[in-house]
């Protein structure tokens, strides 16, 4: 998916633990992690809110869009 | 009172009992085959002997109907599990409907002896049909949960 997720570069940034941000943002760290990961197919506008409040950020500070890379 | 545990019971049952009579009928075959070649008035493309076409083509569809009813149990063992919507079961579906329509195309072939088995092919293609379309929904369905699963 050409989306992707930089949490772990704002989380750092914030020096904030995955455990602390979902506890914050009041989701499981199980699906925090598959949120890092990549691995989400949509994130729901009131998670990612919660997610800028906690993390004192923008949305486009998480979220990147990149040009799919071609197969050969 | 009737549930949902019960009534997936039951399911099991019938599909016990169905194997069992399955397994039963293997034994069966060739009297039944005799019988019919003397019981049966019909006709067909191809006159003559009924009795051999009816044996190989009888336990054709009995090796489909195996085929099938192991996937039925595969399907009911998963959805006792709570694993309704998974790949798995469109994979069961999928056998399943195969087995139908291939079972359908040997009645076709009996057909030629006894255009009465017409009926049986168009009554055992008609339900590969459902389940065909049973499968196209749980695929969706697989598809759906996935995305529902993976929004965080």
């Amino acid at each position: 998916m050409p989306i992707i997720v930089n949490l772990d570069v704002m989380m750092a940034k914030r020096k904030i633990s995955s455990n602390d941000l979902a506890e914050r943002v009041g989701i499981t760290p199980a699906n925090l992690s598959v949120l890092k990961t990549g691995k989400a197919k949509a994130v729901r506008f009131s998670t990612l809110d919660k997610i800028c409040e906690a993390l004192d950020c923008q949305p486009g500070d998480i979220l990147e869009w990149r040009l799919p890379e071609e197969d050969d | 009172m009737w549930s949902k545990t019960r009534s997936l019971a039951l399911s099991r049952i019938l599909v016990t009992a169905f194997s069992a009579m399955i397994f039963m009928m293997t034994f069966f075959v060739p009297f039944f085959a005799e019988w019919y070649e003397g019981a049966s008035l019909g006709n067909g493309l191809i006159k003559g002997s009924v009795k051999v076409p009816t044996i190989v083509i009888l336990y054709i569809s009995e090796a489909f109907a195996v085929w099938a009813l192991a996937e039925l149990h595969i399907l009911l063992h998963n959805i006792s599990k709570d694993n309704v919507f998974v790949s798995r079961n469109v994979k069961s579906l999928r056998s399943i409907s195969w087995a139908c329509i291939f079972a359908g195309a040997a009645f076709c072939v009996l057909a030629l002896w006894r255009y009465l088995f017409f009926l049986a092919a168009v009554a055992a293609v008609m339900i590969g049909l459902i389940m065909r379309v049973l499968k196209n929904v749980f695929e969706q369905a697989v598809e759906i949960k996935s995305e529902n699963d993976f929004t965080i």
